[in-house]
């Protein structure tokens, strides 16, 4: 992105929250620490964090289903208060529940009127976003009969009916099969190209990786990091990867200095080259008579960067989501 | 461009309703109810003199008695079991405010209790006519009044239902509404606790809605007049209590967080 910097269509303030937790003895457990961050009009914005990080907390305080113990929030313009902003939002929330005496149809239909759609759009636009979500065939059998993956395909088309400028998903790619997943990110990366705005969360750090702008990492309800990959990850290439097969090679012996690692992987060998030392370990492969399969620069991934960051403070995450 | 929270609470309404005619428990009441209404046919049979009576009389207890159970058991769960099932957080993320929510639960429900009274009157006038007897406007007054009684019922079952769950719902809103007919008994509680304060005395019968108020089956049954005023004065009677026990809920669920 170029030039002034785009429209801020969702900006936290100083979020904190405390659930009460226990009866006789109740105590408060903070879920969501002084959080504030800011989202960008076109963006896909990750919101990534271990279970019971607080992710889900922050997008209920959001939603107005939770109330928070201080701060603010604002979404495309609007304080959290004021209806106007939801009618120009779609949420699907984690593990979603939908009545399940109606049929696809009809609850998007209940979506939409509530959104004061009128009818020949509700019709038109149920009809398309069933098909969109691969549901086509199934919108007048009753919820009750939708497998957990259909009731998240489900929960995505309605939070899509009142064609939204911001969709918020919390942990869109729950229990969908790899087809769902593929679906839901082909769906995310779409509406960017409609220069609508996605915030979502997940702990699947390659869906983050593939699809966001931009992350927030969020450990035991305090933000870790935040803006874009480049920023937070070192995109540095620390080694190479080297995958080789046939020949004489003997994963014990004879590699040049800053062959770090190898690793026999059936009839293949799995090497972990620095920089300096690919071509030597190239050469060397060849006088073997080896065959290289493939050479990828390995950087820093989101994954390398929770387990360095976050994972290392484990038991502080035992705090409700 | 908004829907107006009128076109909210229908919207919720209407869904209320379709809810409601899809439980199975309703059509176990209403075909309880018809039977009970048919059983008062044959009761007449072994009477010469007051078939009349005892089949309005059946009638009307049957209407009564599984309007309330309907009200009861249904208006519990329109709320509480929402939350549990977080069906709500869809709802609520739209642009509906939660007292809309509310007023549209109350009105899908009321909707459906007046379809049901509607019919069983509907049966109680066929089985009159069964029997050689004309059309009574008089019979109305008196569903009139039980229809009020029970909104009052929906109103504090949902009260009950935004407070706790369904079963605790179910069993407050039985006790009040059970207090509520038998107000005269908390009037007269003096009499069987002597040392009962007359202010608390006092605090209980004007805070437990009088259900009694609504009860005109023995005025038609018998044949006494049901005066206008009266249907006039037991209407607000059961828009204020209705719309302080309403107002309680908004401001119980107004708050709360729906983790």
């Amino acid at each position: 992105m170029s030039g002034t910097p785009a429209e801020v269509v969702l900006e936290v303030r100083n979020l904190s929250k405390s659930y009460r937790a226990g009866h006789l003895r109740a105590r408060l457990r903070p879920a969501l620490k002084d959080l504030s961050l800011t989202v960008r009009r076109g963006e896909i914005f990750g919101y990534l964090g271990p279970n019971g990080s607080g992710k889900t907390t922050t997008l209920k305080i959001l939603m107005g289903l939770v109330f928070p113990d201080s701060g603010s929030a604002t979404i495309l313009g609007a304080p959290l208060e004021d209806l106007s902003w939801k009618y120009r939002a779609g949420y699907l929330p984690e593990q979603p529940y939908f009545y399940d005496y109606l049929t696809a149809r009809e609850y998007l239909d209940y979506v939409g009127r509530l959104c004061g759609l009128p009818v020949s759009v509700r019709r038109e636009r149920c009809a398309r976003l069933l098909e969109l979500v691969g549901l086509g065939h199934s919108t007048d059998v009753p919820l009750r009969r939708f497998s957990k993956g259909m009731l998240q395909r489900v929960g995505l088309a309605q939070a899509l009916v009142n064609d939204p400028d911001l969709v918020i998903l919390d942990e869109p790619m729950s229990g969908l099969d790899p087809l769902g997943r593929r679906l839901v990110r082909d769906i995310i990366l779409d509406l960017r190209r409609q220069a609508k705005t996605v915030f979502f969360s997940t702990h699947i750090l390659s869906d983050a990786e593939t699809l966001c702008d931009r992350v927030a990492v969020l450990r035991a309800g305090s933000l870790v990091a935040t803006g874009h990959l480049s920023e937070i990850l070192n995109l540095d290439v620390s080694h190479y990867e080297v995958l080789a097969t046939g020949g004489d090679l003997d994963p014990l012996g004879g590699w040049p200095p800053g062959v770090r690692g190898h690793e026999v992987l059936g009839e293949r060998v799995r090497l972990e080259v620095a920089e300096e030392a690919l071509l030597p370990a190239l050469e060397h492969l060849r006088d073997r008579r080896g065959r290289v399969l493939s050479v990828n620069p390995i950087r820093q991934s989101l994954e390398d960067f929770f387990l360095a960051e976050v994972a290392p403070r484990e038991g502080a995450w035992e705090l409700q989501d | 461009m908004g829907a107006s929270g009128l076109t909210r609470i229908l919207a919720v309404a209407s869904n209320t309703y379709r809810e409601t005619v899809r439980e199975r428990v309703l059509y176990n009441l209403v075909v309880f109810a018809f039977l009970m209404t048919l059983s008062g046919l044959l009761l007449s049979e072994l009477s010469i003199r007051e078939d009349e009576k005892i089949v309005k009389d059946v009638g009307l207890a049957a209407m009564d008695i599984f309007g309330t159970l309907i009200a009861l058991f249904i208006g519990v769960g329109l709320v509480s079991k929402e939350i549990d099932r977080r069906s709500l957080h869809p709802l609520l993320s739209r642009p509906l405010r939660r007292r809309e929510l509310l007023l549209g639960k109350f009105a899908g429900l009321g909707f459906t209790l007046l379809v049901n009274l509607g019919a069983m009157t509907a049966g109680l006038y066929l089985t009159l006519f069964a029997t050689g007897r004309g059309p009574e406007p008089q019979l109305l007054k008196a569903v009139y009044g039980l229809y009020l009684g029970l909104l009052l019922v929906v109103a504090l079952a949902l009260l009950f239902s935004t407070l706790t769950s369904s079963v605790l719902a179910a069993v407050c809103t039985f006790s009040l509404v059970v207090a509520g007919r038998f107000s005269d008994v908390i009037r007269g509680m003096q009499d069987v606790i002597p040392g009962a304060p007359t202010w608390l005395v006092r605090l209980l019968y004007f805070a437990v809605p009088n259900f009694r108020n609504f009860d005109f089956k023995a005025q038609v049954v018998y044949g006494d007049p049901v005066p206008w005023a009266g249907l006039a004065w037991v209407t607000l009677y059961a828009a204020a209590y209705g719309a302080v026990a309403l107002s309680l809920a908004e401001a119980a669920l107004r708050h709360k967080d729906l983790p």
